[in-house]
């Protein structure tokens, strides 16, 4: 029997070919994919967007949606093919052999309902025999195991009381609920925060060696790949690029892809600690968090002095309950001249709010703003302060910030129009913008569907600079996009700053990103300017724990 | 939670005032009602004089409208000018025979409604879906007095099963007299709440479908499935109560309004409820009835409203105060 658990593979997917039915044509999304997954190990699939890995994830869970057909190929778990098996059959596999956990931990579990009911109702659908007070108990022992607090207290709560982290935790438990033999994690971390991303991973390792269940785990990240995948498997286009195991596909990949894959991934390098620094260390007073005045640029392009703000709760102000925290407390920034500034922090610090501020989109309660030797008003909203128009925007996703009802030469002279109040006669200063941007021309005609992320990114960076703004905020402009196309906009990024002497504030959750672009560094934790300083300073003199942390959470392949 | 309260109380203080000022100066434009209460051809001009003094209608406008709001400070509508009944006694001496008609009608139509959009939603761009669709749509369109005539037409003359209209023998209950305790009081009702019952099951029908459609695209309904629950738990369990805020806003709503606004099928059927007191009086210019029927209709959606609220803070946790 042991033996033969050796030889023989849990599920085995043989020359798998999946097609999709769209309204006009089918597409082949899966081509003659082969691939096995063995007792108790963790199965990495990468790839970036259209790979099919996500579909490949849904076959194997035998929940595709209507419109996909298998054309070829079978997928069998213990000998037997999941595509014939009928639904009911299939349902049963469900949750008892093969379970799932999704990317979006908020999505993922009912609002309306008690974690606890949810691990509960699971337990009892996939045990017919087991009594309400055994599950509860069972329940209980699993919120335990995933590692939630105190567990017999947060059984009643519901998944909104719940921090990020802890809901895939409870969603992790869920997916454990009926032992299954097969996990399929679908980019389990990728909505989670760095330092929280490394302690799921840890956890999902710990899981699969202590209860020998099998993980798919599919992801777009090389670094959670090299955190704990046992064995590879890189996809593209539909179709298995190279497999084999994590330390090979690693260090020696076979094909280009997996190479230029490889490349793109954004490293951290870490400057050792005792190498010359010319920049002076600027190091923000622990007991204040408040960046000494003195140290900072004598004429910087922006300079934002103490900023609070507070999110009001209820419209009725006798409504609102409790102590409001600010979401910004007495922030200070500054930002050189032509130069890239890095604004770095987790979800819920602040980061977002203090660009949306400095670009005129919201108000602040106090605080002071000096963009160009003029003070702008930032206690007024929209129009008012003046600052719209002066400050230009770059978003995380360029498929929401484009009207797609506009084309893209319409949207483009738009913000032409917007800077010189004059509909341009001729279409040279757009057609110049397109060339420089590496955009051809005969995307002017075109609607932002017809564009892929990587260009719409582009021209959402046209659009900013056509308006001449003083300076530019980008707010996790490359987060959405696959990692080759967000290597490409980095260096698009770099030599736009450096070739026309723009000013940008770069807002980002990733310090190998910050620190390819920025010179000066802010770290923003629970709305207050944590650490700063030069990049050089940050990434190697910094005693800041909090930074060390954020340094430390990053996967140690990608850090040299 | 107290401070909700008032807030809530003032909000629906605000809501009455500004109703009874609207209601008082719409009423006062139709017309005089003295020439309804004198024999129009026999009166002299003396007697026209004496009973518009009689009824206070010589004074201005906004001193007949402060006695109005002085006199329901103390609980007191006025007397009916044509019954000469008190007239708040008069809307709820009404009020059962609507509230049986409106709660029978909702009894259908909630479950139907839920029912169909469920399925609809679940088999979408199938045949039942189609069906359920086009037929809504019918059902929405159809004038209501039309409705009414052809369910007396199949239901009561060509068939013969049940009255075509009136209200039956009634039995008692906490001391108020209703039909629906009798069987040919219920056969009486079966016509009349059918017919204010197909619109909304239409209505609520088309907004679970679209509800339904929208959740099973999330994905913890995908979540639910991947975990090994059964469809019909999913439904029932997690997609159901995630689109029922929608639907019992508009419960609450079209309840309000069959309480308020179901003249046409009330004249029709000829059933003797607080619609079609509304409408009689606004003919017969019977000013302190109009009044009563309309502060009880503000009243019945204020509370209405207040109880869909509850509601929401009930099924849903997110409305419940969090630390």
């Amino acid at each position: 029997m042991e033996q033969q658990e050796h030889h023989e593979p849990l599920l085995l997917v043989e020359n798998l070919t999946l097609k999709h039915q769209g309204a006009a044509a089918a597409t082949t999304i899966l081509r003659d994919v082969s691939l096995e997954l063995r007792r108790g190990e963790i199965l990495g699939l990468i790839g970036e967007s259209g790979a099919g890995k996500s579909t490949l994830g849904n076959a194997v869970l035998g929940l595709l949606a209507s419109g996909f057909s298998q054309t070829g190929g079978r997928i069998l778990f213990e000998g037997r093919a999941i595509n014939e098996l009928s639904d009911k059959q299939r349902m049963e596999l469900r949750g008892r052999r093969i379970s799932a956990i999704f990317q979006d931990h908020t999505a993922s579990l009912d609002p309306l309902m008690s974690v606890g009911s949810q691990i509960v109702e699971t337990i009892k659908a996939l045990d017919d025999a087991v009594t309400s007070r055994l599950a509860k108990s069972q329940a209980l022992q699993l919120m335990e195991r995933v590692g939630i607090p105190d567990p017999a207290t947060r059984f009643g709560h519901y998944p909104h009381q719940f921090s990020g982290g802890q809901r895939q935790r409870i969603v992790i438990a869920i997916a454990l609920a009926g032992r299954p033999d097969i996990i399929v994690a679908d980019e389990p971390t990728s909505a989670l925060d760095a330092t929280v991303q490394k302690q799921i991973l840890a956890l999902l390792r710990n899981l699969t060696d202590e209860t020998g269940v099998s993980l798919i785990l599919v992801t777009h990240d090389m670094g959670v790949i090299s955190e704990i995948a046992d064995r590879v498997v890189v996809m593209r286009h539909g179709k298995v690029v190279e497999h084999g195991a994590t330390s090979s596909i690693l260090d020696t990949p076979a094909e280009a892809y997996t190479k230029d894959l490889l490349a793109a991934v954004p490293r951290l390098r870490v400057v050792p600690a005792n190498s010359q620094i010319t920049d002076g260390p600027r190091s923000v007073d622990p007991q204040t968090k408040v960046v000494p005045q003195a140290t900072l640029d004598q004429n910087p392009i922006l300079r934002v002095k103490d900023v609070t703000k507070i999110y009001a709760g209820h419209s009725f102000p006798w409504l609102r309950r409790g102590p409001q925290s600010p979401a910004l407390r007495d922030v200070s920034i500054e930002l050189a001249r032509g130069s890239i500034t890095g604004i770095v922090g987790e979800s819920g610090s602040g980061k977002s709010t203090m660009g949306r501020i400095v670009a005129g989109l919201e108000t602040a309660g106090r605080g002071s703003l000096d963009l160009n030797g003029r003070q702008f008003d930032i206690s007024l909203a929209g129009k008012k302060n003046g600052l719209l128009g002066q400050v230009q925007m770059i978003f995380q996703d360029p498929a929401m910030s484009l009207n797609p009802r506009m084309s893209i030469g319409a949207a483009l002279e738009e913000s032409v129009w917007f800077a010189s109040r004059e509909t341009p006669s001729d279409r040279q200063d757009v057609g110049e913008m397109m060339d420089r941007l590496g955009l051809p021309r005969s995307l002017l005609l075109s609607y932002p569907h017809q564009l892929s992320g990587g260009q719409k990114q582009r021209v959402c960076i046209a659009r900013a600079l056509l308006a001449n703004p003083s300076i530019i905020v980008a707010d996790e402009p490359t987060s959405a996009l696959d990692v080759s196309v967000q290597a490409d906009i980095v260096r698009l990024l770099k030599k736009t700053v450096s070739e026309r002497g723009v000013s940008m504030l770069f807002i980002s959750h990733d310090l190998a990103l910050v620190q390819d672009l920025c010179s000066e560094i802010y770290i923003f934790k629970d709305g207050v300017v944590e650490d700063a300083g030069s990049a050089d300073f940050i990434f190697s003199k910094s005693q800041n724990p909090y930074t060390r942390r954020l340094i430390d959470a990053r996967p140690g392949r990608f850090t040299h | 939670m107290v401070s909700a309260i008032i807030g809530r109380l003032s909000q629906a203080f605000l809501l009455l005032l500004v109703m009874s000022v609207i209601g008082f100066i719409g009423i006062h434009s139709v017309g005089n009602p003295v020439f309804n209460l004198v024999n129009a051809e026999a009166a002299t001009p003396e007697d026209i004089r004496r009973a518009t003094v009689a009824l206070g209608l010589d004074q201005p406008v906004w001193h007949q409208y402060f006695r109005f709001i002085g006199n329901v400070l103390t609980g007191n509508f006025g007397t009916s000018y044509i019954y000469h009944l008190p007239a708040f006694q008069l809307v709820m001496g009404k009020l059962p025979a609507t509230l049986e008609l409106a709660i029978v009608a909702m009894m259908i139509a909630a479950p139907t409604g839920v029912l169909l959009g469920l399925l609809a939603g679940r088999r979408k761009d199938k045949p039942v879906d189609w069906a359920i669709l086009r037929l809504s749509v019918i059902a929405l369109s159809i004038p209501s007095f039309w409705l009414s005539m052809m369910l007396i037409l199949i239901g009561a003359i060509l068939t013969g099963w049940f009255p075509s209209g009136g209200r039956g023998p009634t039995g008692t209950l906490l001391g108020t007299e209703w039909s629906f305790l009798t069987l040919d009081g219920l056969r009486q009702l079966t016509l009349p709440a059918l017919a204010l019952a197909l619109p909304n099951i239409a209505l609520i029908a088309r907004l679970t479908r679209s509800g339904t459609i929208e959740v099973e695209t999330q994905d913890f309904t995908r979540f639910c499935q991947a975990k090994g629950l059964s469809p019909r738990r999913i439904l029932f369990r997690h997609t159901l109560p995630n689109i029922s805020i929608p639907i019992v806003t508009i419960i609450g709503m079209q309840f309000g309004g069959m309480l308020a606004f179901a003249v046409v099928v009330e004249s029709i059927f000829n059933w003797p409820g607080v619609g079609k007191l509304l409408i009689d009086s606004i003919q017969l210019l019977d000013r302190p009835v109009v009044m009563a029927t309309l502060t009880f209709i503000s009243i019945a959606f204020v509370a209405l409203n207040a109880l869909v609220d509850l509601f929401y803070v009930v099924l849903d946790p997110r409305t419940r105060h969090s630390a």
